[in-house]
């Protein structure tokens, strides 16, 4: 049977290459340094934290965060209150989520309200 | 939003030509009523960055009037049947006995063989339970005896497994597993003293892998389905001792004239078909429900032959899923007449009402066909259904964990897809996996289909529609040919086609569809392959029946999932599944390029090659630079070269003629080559540092007159209507279809 673990995404991180967190703030689309990049696949691949989602809500405009089940065919959990116009906050929100659950480590405020 | 679940409905069938009648069978859970429309399908992408959604209303007389819904409920699960009648409901002292293979164990009960009748709480089963023991049941007049194995039986292991009553009422449950190996010996002998006189109830089929509820359709018939396989079920008139009952399981020819032999079902034969078939005399045949899997390995099978064909009677066993799904079956709502005067095309039924203050929209695609026997353009279009049906609701996205960084960014999942993924009895796709974990190996079409119509995700149905705008929008007429009219019709169907056309992602082809194809080629034909990972795998439409096809994904290719050994071939015909290149004929020999990768993160663009200044290749890029990027936007990932491509290789059949006009090498670290592509694993393999992962654009001259262009992307399609319409995507297209319409050889 061929299937696919994302348990087995282990490159490990860091909690304290805030540099990597900043640049993934300042562009969480990418391009990615190789050191980020590989933290993002981690995240992407095992979703720590969560496996989240977008859902449209706006075609092409607004976005509602949403939360894949662990067991297949659970509903998707939606959050109302947590819809993004750009894509690029929606994904640092997660990397936030993702962060903290591989690290423990949260990230502060602070970097969040820079510029 | 627009609400697209509210109603749903599927089309019977998917191609119907003037004259002949297509009927919409639709539900809503809730809503009363919906307005119907035809509309013939132009473009079905509502995204504003592109041509947007264009579908042309056809008048007929749905228009007039609001059509009433009901909800129509849908049941899933596979199971065989066997009438009732006087020599099964008379039996009181009895054995059952068959090889399982359960594939999940515990957590839900599971009926192997039944004569039950759930209404009246009476019947006889043999069952694995929800904590993964075997038990035979016996009840009548609210008694329930049973006989309990002390452990669990283990996942994906043969056992033999039987139970009997003997005259007196006990009843034994007796299993021994086939592998004694590693710790997987299972031994059970249980008695209970059961009681003495039964009254079993009236009218009640024999089932294998489910128990009846004792109900009717459209009520729910089945429960307690069953996963996994048995092998050769038997059913005799005596409570026989372990060995006497293994034997007779064991035994493919037990003795017919045996009296008290009441069935032995052999499930080998009819493999292709819905009957089981009783070797007893007593003729006891019956059918399969809902396409249970066939041509399966049996407890038997000695791994000494792949095929079921070699020797029928290692394959006697049957794969049963309780997700397993034909035909929705819902009652039809309304029919129409197709009207001698419409053009071929892709149409929808599009049902239209409101759910409180949001609107309501949703389709059920079919296809008109050209009048049969006649063309009404000199390009055919071929509308890849086998592809659409091997897509149908998959769910992948969901099920599986790789495509976020497959994509290297979040997934963006739709309002029909949380709707699919909770609504599990719409069936699957051929890329999902049973809730088992084995392959889903066929699909079909009568049921709702929520990612093949207008607006819904945009692989495959959608993306094809680009292809249909372009066409119109240069003022080209087509015709349009289904995968599966031309499987079963063959190259008579394309013959006198200046010009036809593969869309976006042909990907799934029969051996009919093929040699159909190559035919044309041969006869002088001129094909334009315009999609990506074409021609990739094998499979068959059901021999008799309309609208399913099976695959068995074989040991390589990028295969959502594997086949199991032994299985690699399709009950419908006895063919080897699996990738075309696997079978001789890979797709580089059909049309030049064949699958090299997917780039799902971003799409790139192509640039020319030395061949593209030959004098032979002109047409193709007049009014295009020599040094212009072609390509490079789009309304997938911003490239025409992405998602899924392809490339010459010689070494696979790529023609000795070919001009490799313009090539997208640049494909980044997202560019990953299909598995087959690598004979050793090694750094560097990515589309960033390695040009084997590519998209090749390229022509060649075929005999009589006839030529090849294939741009070997999905995306390719999806970028006709950039700027405009005013793009070299658009223009390259244009000269190489006005220069194929032209009959003067190439
Ligand atoms: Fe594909």
């Amino acid at each position: 049977m061929l299937q696919t673990d994302p348990k087995t995404a282990h490159f490990p991180v860091d909690p304290n290459r805030l540099d990597l967190v900043e640049e993934f703030r300042r562009a969480p689309k990418g391009p990615y340094s190789p050191d980020l990049q590989k933290i993002v696949h981690r995240m992407r691949w095992g979703g720590e934290g969560g496996r989240f989602v977008l859902i449209p809500v706006e075609p092409g405009k607004k976005w509602m965060l949403g939360l894949l089940p662990s067991r297949r065919g659970d509903a998707v959990k939606t959050f109302s209150d947590k819809t993004f116009t750009r894509l690029a906050d929606a994904e640092w929100a997660v990397f936030k989520i993702r962060w903290e659950a591989i690290t423990g480590v949260r990230i502060a405020e602070e970097t969040d309200q820079k510029p | 939003m627009i609400d697209t679940t509210s109603i749903l409905g599927y089309a019977k069938p998917w191609s119907v030509a003037p004259g002949e009648t297509v009927s919409f069978h639709l539900s809503s859970a809730h809503l009363p009523s919906a307005s119907l429309k035809v509309v013939r399908v132009r473009c079905a992408d509502p995204d504003p960055n592109g041509p947007g959604l264009k579908l042309l209303h056809a008048a007929t007389p749905l228009d007039d009037g609001d059509v009433q819904l009901s909800s129509q409920p849908t049941h899933v699960g596979s199971y065989a049947s066997v009438a009732d009648g006087p020599i099964l409901s008379g039996l009181t002292a009895f054995s059952v006995g068959c090889y399982i293979y359960p594939t999940i164990v515990g957590g839900c009960r599971q009926t192997i063989v039944s004569r039950w009748n759930d209404r009246l709480d009476s019947g006889w089963k043999l069952e694995l339970d929800d904590e993964g023991h075997l038990s035979m049941t016996v009840a009548c007049k609210g008694m329930t005896r049973s006989a309990r194995s002390s452990r669990s039986i283990l996942r994906r292991e043969w056992i033999f497994v039987a139970g009997s009553r003997s005259a007196d009422g006990t009843i034994r449950l007796e299993a021994v597993s086939l592998s004694r190996d590693g710790g997987r010996e299972r031994v059970f002998s249980v008695e209970d003293e059961g009681f003495p006189a039964v009254q079993w109830p009236a009218a009640t089929p024999l089932l294998f892998a489910a128990q009846w509820t004792g109900d009717s359709r459209p009520n729910k018939e089945t429960f307690n389905h069953f996963n996994g396989k048995i092998d050769r079920p038997r059913l005799y008139g005596a409570a026989l001792t372990r060995a006497d009952v293994q034997q007779l399981v064991e035994t493919l020819h037990p003795v017919q004239t045996d009296p008290l032999l009441v069935g032995a079902w052999d499930f080998s034969l009819g493999m292709n078909g819905d009957e089981i078939t009783d070797l007893s005399a007593n003729n006891l045949n019956g059918s399969v429900h809902r396409l249970p899997m066939r041509a399966a390995t049996g407890a038997n099978w000695t791994g000494q032959i792949h095929s079921w064909t070699e020797d029928p009677s290692q394959y006697g066993a049957i794969h049963f899923h309780e997700d397993d799904l034909e035909d929705a079956g819902w009652a039809a709502t309304t029919t129409l007449s197709i009207p001698d005067d419409w053009q071929s095309g892709f149409y929808a039924l599009q049902m239209t009402t409101s759910n409180g203050s949001v609107p309501v929209e949703s389709y059920a695609i079919f296809f008109v066909r050209p009048p049969r026997g006649r063309r009404t353009s000199d390009i055919a279009v071929i509308a890849p259904t086998a592809t659409y049906l091997a897509y149908a609701n998959n769910h992948s996205r969901l099920d599986q964990t790789h495509f976020e960084v497959m994509a290297d960014g979040l997934m963006i999942i739709t309002a029909d897809d949380v709707y699919t993924n909770e609504h599990r009895e719409l069936g699957s796709s051929t890329y999902d996996t049973h809730s088992d974990d084995s392959g889903v190996c066929y699909s079909t079409g009568a049921r709702p289909i929520l990612n093949a119509r207008p607006r819904s995700n945009t692989f495959n149905y959608v993306n094809d529609t680009h292809l249909l705008d372009w066409l119109e929008e240069m003022g080209h007429g087509y015709d349009v040919v289904t995968d599966e009219d031309m499987h079963r019709e063959g190259a008579r169907l394309l013959s006198g086609y200046r010009v036809v056309i593969n869309m976006t992602h042909p990907e799934y082809y029969s051996k009919e569809m093929l040699d159909a194809l190559e035919t044309y080629q041969n006869g002088g034909g001129r094909h334009m392959y315009l999609g990506g990972n074409g021609f990739y795998w094998r499979v068959a439409f059901h021999p008799t029946k309309t609208g399913i096809i099976e695959l068995r994904r074989g040991l390589t290719g990028l295969r959502s999932w594997e086949t199991e050994a032994g299985e690699g071939n399709l009950s419908f015909t006895g063919e080897p599944s699996g990738l075309w290149r696997s079978s001789g004929r890979a797709p580089q020999r059909l049309c030049g390029v064949g699958f090299s990768a997917q780039v799902f993160d971003f799409s790139t663009y192509y640039r020319r090659l030395p061949d593209s200044f030959d004098d032979r290749a002109s047409f193709v890029f007049e009014g295009v630079g020599a040094d212009e990027p072609i390509g490079n936007f789009g309304l997938r990932l911003g490239g025409a070269a992405g998602l899924e491509i392809d490339r010459a290789e010689p070494n696979l059949g790529s023609a000795p003629n070919i001009m490799i006009l313009a090539t997208a090498d640049r494909t980044g670290a997202g560019g990953i080559p299909a598995p087959e592509e690598l004979p050793a694993l090694y750094r560097g393999f990515t589309g960033e540092e390695n040009a084997m992962v590519r998209a090749d654009m390229v022509l060649y001259p075929t005999s009589n007159g006839g030529a090849v262009f294939s741009t070997g992307s999905i995306a390719w399609c999806c970028s006709l209507s950039h700027a405009g319409y005013a793009n070299n995507v658009s223009q390259i297209t244009g000269n190489v279809l006005n220069r194929f319409l032209d009959d003067s050889p190439i």
